[in-house]
């Protein structure tokens, strides 16, 4: 009889032992924070290939493709710890993987900012600085004399004042001449209170914003802006207002 | 009840043994699978290549795809092999619009409609399943093919997705990376260019030419689809043939620019003979249309309006991109 316990204790203590090597880990550990990257024209999700926007220059015009790379992002939080989100990270209008960038283990606490760095700073923003994907060769800045990689490429279609000609713009921001022309962007937002929970932060970017404030940008006349510092110079000063935090939610 | 706690307990273990049993020993005696890692040698400029780790490479794997590559035996009829159309000489390319199989292991998107995409795996079972259609019995019952198949991966029945594994992994060491180019980048090479050479880089990339945007990189290609304004109407044997979406038409994969002397002609279609007729093209023969490329940032002008002096720059600059040490490797060329 005590030989038949022991046999049915052994059964039923490999099974419990299966079941458990199994069992997919609790998700009662420490929080997490998810970047949402969203874009937007005058507020509006943007539509791909529709020449239906117009900008301060009194053009039409439409977005086809959209690539940046933010780097250094941080949340912040109250008591005045930071965490780093991602070093680098590439959002391809086009690509869904690039979306959302999700930090795990984020300690309790109450965060209320978050900071990063439009473009690549001077110590990434060299040949080979970044990790030799095709993504990043893609992004390459090839230009004699410069280095590194494009920050940003937005590129659409417009009807130069209305006169019926569909011509392309490429928008192309990056270090040239000597000049980084990267910059910091840093936003507050209502508290996310993470207690071993999960929270997205969703961070929109108009695109109309590049084209006006406080600056108004002119499709024509623009046709080669990686080599015109002025050109840069006039895009990094309207980038200033072109980040928002759209919402702040817990999942 | 006693036994059958017994028989249960019996069952489990066995259960477990067998989920950790090695495969059973090639019935063939001779046969044995034991193979030699293989490491894929690029340089430091190239950007990271993509395996598949279901594949791993192996020296018997390689030899194995390079048999298979030159023979005829992948086609029902015995009519042709991958290298009837992908000739060696040719950078892996031929008359009228093969497109070079040269890096494709950095390619993510492959034929001109991008009908496949993924790795070198996929494009190659795509050949031996849908393109050539091969019998894989005639491998099977081959006189030598089983016991290479066995040494490179330990099978004794011979499946398409072995061939195209072992196809993957010798197209993985098809690799183009000395050309005139790569020698003038490196530092220390004591190869210059000439003048027109460097011209013609410049042109290249700048938005002067702005080639760059889609040729660029090491690699020439960017593995994305554009519509580069061939046509005032494109037509719909490209990506929108795969994709259906309008937005697509007139879109055709980048192919590299490696090697591109000796893969005339040129386009999706062959319509251009030679590198002079092609940046004659993107100077002045540029065609707007609703989906044409933004990065044609001058359609509008016809082209980027280049001088005779600037298309023979250009032209000069694009041969710099020839690889004789690649078109004459002897590890690519037939070994039957």
């Amino acid at each position: 009889m005590k030989k038949h316990t022991f046999l049915k204790i052994s059964i039923f203590a490999f099974i419990l032992f299966s079941v458990l090597s199994c069992k997919k880990d609790e998700d009662n550990g420490p929080g997490s924070i998810t970047i949402q990257l969203d874009h937007t024209v005058k507020g509006d999700p943007v539509e791909i290939e529709n020449i239906k926007y117009t900008c301060q220059a009194g053009h039409t015009f439409s977005v086809v493709n959209l690539k940046y790379y933010l780097s250094e992002i941080e949340l912040h939080a109250k008591d005045g710890s930071s965490i780093s989100v991602v070093d680098v990270h590439l959002r391809d209008i086009h690509d869904l993987s690039t979306e959302q960038y999700t930090v795990e283990d984020i300690p309790d606490g109450d965060y209320n900012s978050i900071s990063f760095i439009f473009g690549l700073d001077e110590t990434t923003n060299v040949d080979g600085g970044l990790e030799n994907t095709i993504e990043n060769i893609n992004m390459e800045w090839p230009i004699p004399g410069d280095q590194g990689y494009h920050y940003m490429k937005f590129e659409g279609r417009y009807d130069s004042l209305g006169t019926g000609v569909i011509r392309n713009f490429n928008i192309h921001t990056g270090a040239t001449m000597g000049n980084q022309n990267y910059f910091e962007v840093s936003m507050p937002f209502s508290e996310a209170a993470v207690r071993s929970n999960s929270w997205t932060i969703n961070v929109s970017m108009d695109l109309n914003e590049w084209l006006q404030n406080p600056n108004t940008y002119d499709f024509d006349g623009m046709e080669m802006i990686m080599m015109n510092q002025a050109a840069q110079e006039l895009l990094k000063a309207n980038g200033a207002s072109v980040f928002s935090i759209a919402s702040v939610r817990k999942n | 009840m006693k036994n059958l706690y017994f028989y249960l307990f019996c069952f489990l273990s066995l259960f477990i043994y067998l989920s950790c049993k090695k495969d059973a020993v090639p019935t063939n005696p001779g046969w044995t699978y034991d193979p030699t890692p293989y490491t894929v040698e690029y340089p430091d400029n190239f950007p990271i290549m993509v395996f598949d780790e279901d594949n791993p490479m192996t020296v018997e794997g390689v030899e194995l795809g390079r048999m298979l590559y030159y023979d005829t035996l992948l086609h029902p009829n015995g009519d042709m092999a991958c290298a009837s159309c992908h000739d060696q000489s040719l950078s892996f390319a031929s008359f009228p619009t093969v497109l070079p199989h040269v890096n494709l292991g950095w390619n993510t998107t492959f034929l001109w409609n991008g009908k496949v995409s993924g790795n070198i795996e996929d494009i190659m079972l795509f050949e031996v399943d849908d393109f050539f259609k091969t019998d894989l019995t005639k491998f099977n019952n081959h006189e030598t093919y089983p016991k290479l198949f066995y040494e490179a991966f330990e099978t004794e029945e011979i499946t398409s997705v072995h061939a195209s594994r072992a196809l993957a992994q010798f197209l993985r060491t098809v690799i183009s990376s000395d050309s005139r180019y790569d020698k003038i980048i490196t530092s220390g090479s004591g190869v210059f260019p000439t003048e027109e050479e460097l011209n013609g880089y410049d042109i290249f990339f700048t938005e002067r030419g702005d080639c760059f945007h889609c040729h660029g990189g090491i690699l020439f290609s960017d593995n994305l689809f554009h519509n580069n304004g061939l046509d005032a109407e494109p037509s719909a044997n490209g990506l929108s043939e795969i994709t259906g979406d309008p937005l697509d038409l007139g879109k055709y994969k980048t192919p590299t620019l490696r090697n591109i002397a000796l893969t005339a002609p040129y386009m999706h279609d062959g319509r251009f003979q030679t590198l002079e007729e092609v940046v004659d093209f993107y100077s002045d023969g540029v065609q707007p249309s609703a989906t044409i490329d933004p990065l044609m940032k001058q359609a509008h002008n016809g082209g980027i309006n280049l001088t005779e002096e600037e298309k023979d720059d250009l032209v000069a600059f694009l041969k710099t991109l020839t690889d004789t040490t690649f078109t004459n490797n002897p590890a690519f060329s037939n070994p039957f």
